[in-house]
């Protein structure tokens, strides 16, 4: 049966180290039948919480997610369990598997929690690590098996309900390149009719064998952009945190808060910029959500400019980066 | 999950083997305590048994207690033997506290001074029963040899014979010899006894004597240990706790160890519960490997202990069950780790 992936304005809000942080935000995408589909982007752009919540394990803030018309993010209770034990599997970046257990018995432990035998589950391991060219280590603990070994186990352990959906959160990040490409063509092969296979990963060699690439920070347009005016009323925001950076910004006339927005609605002054000070550069810059919000004070004007607009006219500021993104 | 339990238990056998071990010492010494309480009943047992008496006749005042000091005249004695239903009876002189020189050595005795071949006179287990005066048969945990001498007061005594386990108050050791040489020691040789000890039920007794059963004779003599036993019963409790804190300490190092498995095991499928049930199984395992480890190891500790130990089957019986408990309490400082797991942080 065709399978098809649908994400539409997916938000995720939450809040870390008393901040709060939106990893996601409007997110939207969608995927088709025996696609390799790889997230690109690099730490911190919201990879794995995507991941996690195509997985079942996490709530999105808003938005929505369908996966072969049923919509992941309705799901409670049972239907969520049942989702995530039989619709999809998942490739953990650090392979995560129990350090205690055999990779046969690592493969057949899904299948024991679905209610499997014992003796069921230990066929459909044995026969799984066969297919991902691991029997000959079936017996063996992760801790006496290479990288690339365990990374397959893990896929074979995602592979024991065969799901229609399979994830993999940075699958190459702790290999060394042999065993990047025996996990790679493993994946690849992965995805075909009547399964899709989500990659998340900051490596753009993976993309070579992508079907669809999705990169979660857009790269801004290089050229450069004519510089722009903002006029802002007292109380109005420049831009709130976890929005998209863009521009840097030349406060000409009055005043400009930053702020850091705190997970229980309180609010962490951190400085005010006047008139010649700069602000939000470190943003698009580095590719990153602004991390502080930024509000005018009293009756403002602003100057936004590209990154490259703001080299020419200020050189040497940007290397001394040292004001809020 | 047991698969996952047990593998664990087998993965980490270092980690659970220190805790087995430790627990187990404190588990043992819990035995040990209570051993040593059931210690001092039983050595009261043994001693007001071995007298072979059915019924103790004392002064009123004394309120069935032979460790007091209250005395009546020898003569009562007959007056009693005459009673009837009685059908066999002998004077005591229960002397507390004498202290006896042994060679260079001395050690504080229990002396108990009793009419030859009576009720009272010890079987003895080595050498000879008494047969007059200037003789003494000794419990073994005296220290002295058959055949030498010691000294208790002012009196020479030679030692004919030995018994064994016959001790009163925590292990202080008794001494036998007959009722006149008891008279002098403690009377300067007036005819004076304690108690007069029968066979048979005295249907009269002379006026400001009662009689008691061993029962009452022995609880009287464990009411004045009530607070040493008390005290050894709340130490017992205390190493119950110490075991349960080891355990959980365990259990705790062992569940953080394992955040992200649990975290893995939950994105995988398993319920809290059935991982709080996994952690709660090794508690109980390790306690109860503990309590074996202690029942095996508490027979080799009674001599860390002076006083009489005898370990009561029931507290063998018993371990076990507090074993379970200990290791369900334990298990508790783990709940948190193993429900509170999110099955995102396996991403992580």
């Amino acid at each position: 049966m065709p399978v098809s992936l649908s994400i539409k304005s997916l938000t995720v809000e939450f809040t870390s180290g008393g901040y709060k942080i939106r990893p996601l935000n409007g997110f939207s995408c969608d995927g088709d039948d025996g696609q390799l589909m790889v997230l690109l982007g690099p730490s911190g752009c919201g990879k794995t919480t995507l991941l996690s919540c195509l997985a079942g394990l996490l709530t999105p803030t808003s938005g929505s997610i369908h996966f072969n018309d049923e919509e992941i993010t309705g799901l409670r209770g049972r239907a969520l369990a049942t989702y995530r034990r039989h619709t999809v599997g998942v490739v953990f970046q650090a392979f995560n598997l129990i350090p205690s257990l055999s990779a046969r018995s690592n493969v057949m432990v899904p299948l024991r929690l679905a209610g499997a035998s014992r003796k069921a589950a230990r066929e459909r391991a044995t026969t799984l690590l066969a297919q991902v060219g691991l029997s000959e280590r079936a017996n063996y603990r992760p801790g006496q098996l290479s990288g690339g070994q365990q990374q397959r186990a893990a896929i074979a352990r995602a592979l024991v309900h065969d799901p229609p959906l399979v994830l993999a959160d940075e699958p190459t990040a702790h290999l060394d390149y042999v065993q990047v490409e025996g996990v790679l063509r493993l994946l690849r092969d992965l995805a075909r009719p009547g399964r899709m296979v989500v990659v998340a990963t900051h490596d753009e060699r993976i993309t070579q064998l992508a079907d669809k690439v999705v990169e979660l920070t857009p790269h801004l347009p290089a050229e450069q952009r004519e510089p722009r005016e903002v006029t802002l009323g007292e109380g109005q925001f420049v831009f709130r945190q976890g929005d998209p950076s863009d521009l840097v910004y030349v406060v000409q006339s009055g005043e400009v808060e930053i702020l850091r927005e705190m997970g229980d609605g309180a609010e962490e002054h951190v400085t005010v910029i006047g008139p010649g000070g700069y602000f939000g550069e470190l943003g698009p810059m580095l590719n990153l959500p602004r991390s502080a919000s930024a509000r005018a004070l009293s009756a403002t004007v602003l100057t936004g400019c590209s990154v490259q607009e703001f080299r020419s006219q200020r050189p040497g500021h940007l290397g001394q980066a040292a004001a809020q993104s | 999950m047991f698969e996952i339990t047990f593998a664990d238990l087998r993965y980490r056998y270092r980690q659970f083997l220190i805790a087995v071990i430790g627990a187990g010492l404190v588990l043992a010494m819990a035995l040990l305590l209570s051993g040593l309480a059931g210690g001092f009943t039983a050595e009261i047992d043994r001693t007001v048994g071995g007298v072979g008496a059915q019924w103790w006749v004392l002064p009123d005042n004394a309120h069935s207690s032979i460790t007091g000091s209250e005395v009546f005249p020898q003569s009562d004695a007959a007056v009693i033997a005459r009673s009837p239903g009685v059908t066999r009876a002998a004077p005591l002189v229960i002397v507390l506290q004498q202290v006896a020189r042994i060679g260079s050595q001395t050690s504080n005795v229990e002396v108990f001074g009793v009419q030859i071949g009576n009720l009272g006179d010890p079987a003895v287990t080595a050498g000879r029963p008494l047969s007059g005066a200037g003789q003494v048969v000794t419990d073994t945990g005296v220290g002295a040899a058959l055949g030498t001498t010691i000294t208790v007061g002012a009196m020479s005594l030679r030692v004919v014979g030995e018994v064994t386990d016959r001790s009163m108050l925590g292990g202080f050791p008794v001494v036998y010899m007959s009722l006149h040489d008891a008279q002098a020691l403690a009377f300067g040789g007036r005819p004076l006894i304690t108690e007069v000890v029968t066979r048979g039920t005295p249907a009269t007794l002379p006026p400001g004597l009662a009689a008691s059963g061993n029962q009452a004779i022995e609880q009287s003599v464990l009411t004045n240990l009530s607070g040493a036993i008390s005290s050894i019963n709340n130490s017992k409790i205390m190493m119950w706790v110490v075991a349960a804190m080891i355990v959980a300490a365990l259990l705790y190092v062992s569940a953080l160890q394992r955040v992200r498995d649990f975290a893995v095991l939950k994105a995988l499928g398993s319920s809290s519960l059935a991982l709080f049930v996994g952690l709660a199984l090794q508690a109980v395992i390790v306690a109860l490997a503990a309590a074996v480890f202690a029942m095996i190891i508490s027979n080799f500790m009674f001599g860390l202990f002076k006083q009489p130990v005898a370990i009561p089957a029931s507290a063998f019986a018993t371990l076990p069950a507090i074993a379970v408990v200990v290791g369900l309490i334990a298990s508790l400082v783990a709940l948190r780790r193993a429900t509170g797991a999110d099955p995102a942080a396996a991403f992580g």
